[in-house]
């Protein structure tokens, strides 16, 4: 944070590059879906985002970028990184599949959901805990040791799906994935449930506030006694066990697991954070930070199929908003320095 | 080749190359060893493939080998290639990863002796041993003609939809050979049906939560839209989610190429209305007679055009139908 209040004479430019940076992504959002609205208008003469069904899609897009961005959001905050959520995933995604058609032979399709999704749950945990102690105990670089298990994962997954997908053998899990309550998809009610207990547990709680001092100075977090250890271990427990959600979430809306559902989409999912406002460097990022991310992504993707844009164009538009998120960034740490220093 | 083969021959019947004599002597109980290398290893459809292999090197009793890289991608294939050619089977069969990049790669197996036949996909034009540029070489491919594919689906989407309406194809990436031709022959079929207008392509990266997210886009904007050609896996299960989740069951038809096993569901409950199966074990099975046939001085065809089969509601029980499912 910059010294805006403690300084009285920085100049206007300050205050106001400030709130651009605090609200970019709100800004950036904002942007694209008045810029979407106008062009269907012109082009269409229709309306893109006053359209309930549009909406709904974008959300439902949303859901697996977010979910995979939202443990690493964490991560990042205590400037690590979690390269091995795509493949935990598609690890729990597949697992979950089987345990449901293991699981039918008892006769209760609640049963085996609640045996699938638990199961689903605690195969994704292994991951997160080998990432933690690799990290925390040994020093290995979280690039490195999580790529290792980026690997590990992968192979796992596609040996347990022996190398296709895995069809799940009864209507319930596709009944929850892709049903609704008052008009809104189970799958976002569920992501928005995970969403609140993540941000409680970033915003409020002393864990939390950890995280934010171990990646900003760990030194530091270190000399204010914080367990370090145990709470990077932790770290990627929760980076693990919301990309295990997305694996469940996977399987619920396509009633199949799938080894590769995650990957085409971390690399989105890590934009989404750094789109959010999180410093790869550490120390800084917010869960709601992600969540507009996430969206960006998701109506950018959208809405140039929308308004029928040649569709690499959508890689162009990403990697534009990336690019403009950090620069603003940048640009506001280096004059709220010099504005401080004068 | 074949010339050298026949003279070498003559020349060990004379009795002129002594070594040689051995090696013709024992020829019949020879155990020849054939490498196949998949475009991936982790797909249905190479894994029925190699269960079309294993079935014929069986019943010739020929040693297979199946070896490849997990994603379809040359800069992880050539390695494999690389470490099979080091092992010197008497044969490779592969499926190349790239028209281009392969061709040198499989050049060194032709330099080490090793004959090359490519199943499902090609190397250059895919037309072989005609002398004309510089990847003729390999002997025989051996696949679906995926433009056919591709026409098969235009003509079972266009039935279903009444001739008439929008459709568009969702597809993995461009520069595929085997997608790319599938959407050219959906194209060019569809260009027969005047009253179908065929929307642009969506590009899904292999992700069918985008392939669901494009279908509903593309539907928000032509609600007049009433078919999607899925060109692989997952942009059809994508697209069929997309239509599940707007309630379009029956609205949009949905047509899939390939059939693994999660289609049988799929089309019986209606989330998918067409699927278009190619014969994988066929081609296997018969990559491996080529190359024994090779192997044994016969002459092989240099293309080998394997068939497809229409899937839908009114058939899939059948057991004649069933068995072109893919199976794990």
């Amino acid at each position: 944070m910059t010294t805006t209040e403690a300084v009285p004479n920085v100049s206007r430019q300050i205050r106001w590059l400030d709130f651009l940076a605090a609200f970019r992504a709100w800004l950036f959002l904002g942007i694209l879906l008045v810029t979407f609205e106008i062009w269907a208008h012109a082009e269409y003469n229709s309306t893109f985002f006053l359209n309930p069904f549009n909406v709904k899609s974008i959300a439902i897009f949303t859901v697996t970028p977010l979910l995979l961005g939202l443990g690493q959001t964490f991560v990042i905050i205590s400037g690590g990184i979690d390269l091995s959520v795509g493949f935990t995933m598609g690890l729990s995604a597949v697992v979950t599949a089987h345990v449901f058609n293991w699981g039918t032979q008892f006769g209760s399709p609640v049963l085996s959901l609640v045996l699938a999704v638990l199961t689903g749950l605690g195969i994704a945990v292994v991951p997160g805990v080998i990432n933690g102690m690799l990290i925390a105990d040994l020093r290995v670089p979280p690039f490195i040791g999580t790529l290792g298990m980026y690997g590990v994962a992968r192979g796992v997954a596609f040996l347990l799906a022996r190398g296709t997908t895995v069809p799940v053998q009864n209507a319930l899990i596709g009944a929850i994935g892709n049903g609704e309550i008052a008009g809104f998809p189970n799958l976002v009610l569920l992501t928005v449930a995970i969403l609140a207990m993540m941000h409680y547990i970033l915003s409020q709680t002393r864990y939390g506030q950890h995280i934010y001092a171990i990646g900003g100075n760990v030194n530091a977090a270190l000399r204010a006694g914080i367990n370090v250890r145990n709470d990077t271990v932790v770290l990627y427990i929760l980076s693990s066990l919301t990309a295990g959600c997305a694996g469940i979430l996977y399987t619920a809306k396509f009633s199949a697991g799938a080894a590769q559902a995650g990957e085409p989409v971390l690399l989105d999912s890590i934009a989404a954070v750094v789109i959010g406002g999180a410093s790869l460097f550490g120390g800084s990022g917010t869960v709601i930070g992600t969540v507009i991310g996430a969206l960006i992504i998701a109506v950018i993707q959208y809405g140039l199929v929308f308004v029928n844009v040649e569709p690499f164009w959508q890689f162009v538009a990403v990697g534009v908003v990336i690019i403009i998120s950090v620069l603003v960034d940048q640009i506001q740490k280096q004059v709220g320095k010099d504005g401080a220093n004068g | 080749m074949k010339r050298w083969i026949s003279i070498f021959a003559a020349l060990a019947a004379l009795g002129l190359v002594v070594p040689s004599i051995i090696d013709v002597a024992s020829a019949a109980d020879k155990k020849y060893t054939v490498a196949l290398i998949p475009g991936l290893t982790t797909d249905a459809f190479y894994i029925t493939m190699h269960k079309g292999a294993d079935a014929a090197a069986k019943v010739l009793g020929v040693t297979l080998v199946f070896q490849g890289a997990a994603d379809f991608n040359p800069v992880t294939q050539v390695p494999v290639l690389n470490a099979i050619i080091g092992r010197k089977p008497d044969a490779i069969l592969i499926a190349p990863t790239d028209k281009v990049q392969l061709v040198e790669p499989l050049k060194k197996a032709v330099d080490a002796g090793i004959p090359v036949l490519t199943v499902d996909t090609f190397i250059g034009d895919g037309h072989y041993q005609t002398g004309s540029g510089d990847a003729d070489f390999p002997l025989s491919y051996i696949a679906s003609d995926n433009i056919l594919g591709g026409q098969i689906a235009a003509r079972a989407l266009a039935k279903a939809i009444g001739d008439k309406g929008k459709v568009y194809v969702s597809n993995v990436k461009p520069g595929i050979s085997t997608t790319d031709q599938r959407e050219q022959g959906f194209k060019d079929e569809m260009k027969k049906h005047p009253n179908i207008s065929v929307l642009e392509t969506q590009f899904n990266d292999d992700d069918a939560n985008k392939a669901a997210s494009q279908f509903q886009s593309v539907y928000a904007r032509n609600p007049d839209l009433t078919g999607v050609f899925g060109a692989n896996l997952f942009s059809a299960m994508g697209a069929a989610n997309g239509v599940k989740q707007g309630g379009m069951n029956g609205k949009v038809k949905v047509v899939a190429f390939d059939a693994p096993t999660s289609i049988v569901g799929e089309i019986k409950s209606g989330n998918v209305d067409i699927a278009i199966a190619q014969h994988p074990a066929e081609i296997g099975y018969f990559g491996v007679v080529a190359a024994y046939a090779h192997l044994t001085g016969q002459s092989v065809p240099t293309l080998i055009g394997t068939g497809f089969t229409v899937i839908d509601k009114s058939n899939i029980d059948d057991p004649n139908v069933k068995r072109f499912i893919y199976s794990d």
